[in-house]
């Protein structure tokens, strides 16, 4: 909260969504494709199969071109854009966790290494060396995935480090390891129907047939870990979690039907994965990349699902999406939010609607804009100055439940809440004034350069 | 500036002492830095393979594929120090990011750019096509991206400059420093890259003399100009810096003279060697010593670029007050993975490189 803020028009919560969803795809092939490769590639040494040789080492080119190139500065992307849209909550996962990322490092050069030494080698090393290096790859990209589900489950579903703020307890949380077997499904998935379209460019009719219908067997088993982890998944979340987005009544409508979306786009996939086993001969490349896009909307899906039922949380129960500490919401009602965020006020003037402004920058511009992506000029249009006082009062009563739940050693039941999917308002009632007359300010003004509410426009971070 | 427009510490304890953070950011750093040099300077090295005369074009084929392992050497070496920098000074480098960035966000984009160029250069050369200009747009995305992190690190040290630099980003680049260090970062990459190619040309290369004589006299005689600039642009750099902090660093004894002089006296040793080469393929032994000195001024000007910035945010972190809370047991995991996939990395890069087929056996 006491950071500056980066001032971005289509919302800083997209671009992490649009680099973070980038990178997980790139990185759970990365992870499939090593295990299938090093698969491949052993059934090929031990049946002198030429055809799954050509097969391995067709996919291994783009496993590199991918996973060490895209992969690793996608990778620092996340780190890169987290740190410029959510210091705050980027600095709490560095500090609980560095040894654990650093650990995660340590498997990511062996990871890289073996990837490059695998491509360089081919046709040059004895087919044993080569096999060493493909499961070298495929064991270092797999631990890289253990380590990194610890610290994503974490955020989502802390559990016992709320109360002990142990590493393990944060680690071994209640969705980690449904998580894994879960994103370990997926993985083999993404590889199995990538690896399919490099299938596709075997000339030999038969051999095409056989790699097909081996790499379907691939994909149903990996539709199937998939969908038994996606259950389990959804079976170790808290009720007060499923409830934004699972049963008969979502908090969140739109995160109910990306469930739905990524649930019969995994039912998809496996039907293209039995089509693909009793007919292997039918399978042509369009067939194989909707299957690809498939498989793309189930990670992608679970993903969304993931981030979405975090609300409106970073890490749950510990910290809100604005940087706000659950146990600093009783210290800024009585100090004022603007006391403390220093960077909302500067350029702004001394005005009501300028305090308002900095208060809307302070606690809601992490996920709101004004005029972009979920902008609040548009959300408060039909609210009068009452109706806004009341909803932002109720926000900020919002803020006692924490505080409650908090003493009494218990998160709270979101579900109860006005506002389930909203961080509590904090600050002085002056403040919750402010935000009023800044809010009604943007009425008055038309969305252009010549506003009002564009004439208090501050120094952006550039 | 007021006081509270720097962010307060992590309310979170320190996993682990300090120190520990210092030593491991340093070492990360220092081999982040080796790879990045390689890059940088190859890249330029690569642009500029016209003048290796005969050599041309198997120097760009040795810096394209030496490149297209080293980017991704740089890239995940330079996760480690970036890690510790968050631990130890995050408040400070989220905050100067933030302030700059589009720029510090655009350099995945040139990241990105500069890798696939490698490859596709890469691939032209094999193709038997030299591009220049995919070379030059390579090399400009790498001098991209170093002037990108010498401007964050600059701006991160210095909470003063950052309401000037939240209302201009422009002001961003107005640090007295900025071209002395960002000429420093350029003149070492060329430099110490130049001296390497120079070593390679003369010991290791298979190539026809003519060919390795060309690479070794291109080396030696960048090696030997990026050397002699550097000893120039060192002196500039060390009167840029602001009083206050040159003094306290001057104030800081052994502890920080020592290291300062020891890279004064690489730097002459290195023009000094370099000068004494008239026949680089014949003096090999000279060129291996004067990588050795130009990675050992490496070694010893991140020790004091690492100093100086302690200096730089005294005044900002004064009263600074970190609880540490290590967490043993969560760092000897790291510890033992770090050195066996250190360990298997080069038991399987040594198998893979010795690893060769009697003729008539089968291959991979």
């Amino acid at each position: 909260m006491d950071y500056p803020i980066w001032d971005l028009a289509m919302g800083g919560g997209v671009l992490i969504g649009i680099v973070a969803i980038a990178h997980v795809v790139v990185s759970h092939f990365a992870v499939g494709g090593g295990i299938v490769i090093a698969l491949a590639e052993t059934l090929a040494v031990g049946r002198r199969d030429r055809a799954m040789r050509d097969l391995a080492k067709r996919s291994s080119w783009m496993l590199v071109l991918v996973s060490t190139v895209f992969g690793a500065i996608s990778g620092v992307g996340i780190w890169v854009t987290i740190g410029l849209v959510a210091p705050a909550a980027t600095s709490a996962l560095i500090h609980t966790y560095v040894w654990g990322w650093a650990t995660e490092w340590a498997f990511f050069v062996l990871e890289v290494a073996m990837a490059l030494a695998m491509v360089a080698t081919w046709e040059k090393v004895r087919p044993r060396t080569h096999l060493w290096l493909s499961w070298l790859y495929a064991f270092a990209a797999f631990a890289s995935l253990v380590i990194i589900q610890g610290i994503l489950a974490f955020m989502l579903t802390p559990g016992r480090w709320l109360q002990t703020r142990s590493f393990w307890d944060g680690f071994f949380n209640p969705s980690y390891l449904p998580g894994l077997a879960l994103r370990t499904g997926v993985c083999l998935l993404l590889a199995g129907v990538y690896m399919t379209l490099a299938a596709l460019r075997e000339p030999d009719p038969a051999s095409r047939a056989r790699l097909v219908r081996w790499l379907a067997g691939v994909e149903v088993v990996g539709a199937l870990v998939a969908y038994g982890g996606y259950r389990w998944w959804e079976a170790a979340l808290p009720e007060t979690v499923r409830a934004a987005f699972a049963g008969g009544k979502a908090l969140l409508p739109a995160l109910a039907a990306t469930r739905s979306l990524a649930l019969w786009a995994l039912a998809a996939v496996l039907a293209f994965a039995v089509l693909a086993a009793i007919a292997p001969r039918t399978q042509r490349w369009p067939v194989a990349a909707v299957a690809l896009l498939a498989a793309f909307a189930v990670l992608g899906g679970y993903e969304r699902l993931r981030e979405g039922a975090r609300k409106p949380f970073v890490i749950r129960d510990h910290m809100f999406s604005s940087g706000l500490l659950v146990s600093d919401i009783a210290a800024l009602n009585e100090t004022g939010v603007l006391a403390r965020a220093g960077w909302a006020t500067v350029g702004l003037p001394d005005t009501p609607e300028g305090r308002g402004r900095a208060v809307f920058r302070a606690q809601c511009a992490s996920c709101h804009t004004v005029d972009g992506y979920l902008g609040i000029r548009q959300l408060t249009a039909g609210a009068d100055p009452d109706m806004l006082n009341g909803i932002l009062m109720t926000m900020k009563g919002m803020g006692d439940a924490y505080i409650d739940a908090q003493a009494k050693g218990q998160p709270v039941d979101t579900r109860t809440l006005d506002y389930p999917l909203m961080p509590p308002l904090v600050g002085s009632d002056e403040e919750v004034e402010a935000l009023v007359a800044y809010l009604q300010s943007l009425k008055a003004a038309a969305p252009s350069p010549t506003t009002v509410g564009a004439a208090m426009e501050v120094p952006r971070a550039r | 500036m007021p006081a509270s427009l720097i962010p307060q510490p992590d309310p979170a304890a320190l996993p682990g002492p300090p120190w520990l953070f210092h030593v491991l950011w340093l070492v990360t750093f220092f081999l982040h830095l080796l790879f990045v040099n390689t890059v940088l300077g190859g890249s330029l090295l690569a642009l500029a393979a016209g003048g290796a005369g005969a050599g041309r074009l198997a120097l760009r084929r040795l810096l394209l594929g030496m490149n297209s392992w080293a980017i991704s050497g740089a890239i995940t070496l330079g996760i480690a120090p970036l890690l510790f920098t968050q631990v130890l000074l995050g408040r400070f480098f989220y905050s100067a990011t933030i302030h700059w960035a589009w720029p510090w966000f655009s350099m995945l984009g040139l990241l990105t750019v500069g890798y696939y160029l490698n490859y596709l250069g890469k691939r032209a050369l094999a193709a038997g096509r030299e591009r220049v200009g995919m070379l030059a747009l390579e090399a400009a995305c790498f001098v991209g991206v170093a002037l990108i992190q010498v401007t964050i690190h600059l701006l991160h040290m210095q909470p003063g400059r950052w309401e000037a630099v939240a209302a201009s980003g422009r002001a961003a680049l107005g640090d007295p420093t900025f071209v002395p260090r960002a000429l420093h970062f350029l003149l070492a990459a060329v430099g110490v890259t130049a001296a390497a190619v120079a070593l390679w040309a003369a010991r290791w290369s298979r190539e026809p003399e003519p060919v390795r004589k060309g690479i070794a006299g291109f080396g030696v005689r960048v090696a030997l100009a990026a050397a002699a600039l550097q000893v120039v642009d060192g002196v500039w750099l060390l009167l840029a810096v602001p009083r206050e902090v040159l003094r306290a660093f001057m104030r800081g004894g052994a502890a920080t003279m020592l290291p300062l002089t020891l890279g004064i006296l690489l730097a002459l040793g290195l023009v000094a060697v370099l000068s004494l080469v008239r026949d680089p393929l014949g003096r090999p032994r000279l060129l291996r010593h004067a990588v050795e000195l130009a990675v050992a001024a490496i070694a010893v000007m991140v020790l004091t670029r690492h100093q100086l910035r302690e200096f730089y945010l005294a005044a900002a972190r004064a009263g600074e007050d970190l609880a540490v809370q290590p967490q043993w047991d969560v760092f000897t995991l790291f510890l033992v993975t770090f050195l066996v996939c250190v360990g298997l990395t080069v038991w399987a890069l040594h198998r893979a490189a010795t690893d060769r087929p009697a003729p008539g056996e089968p291959t991979a």
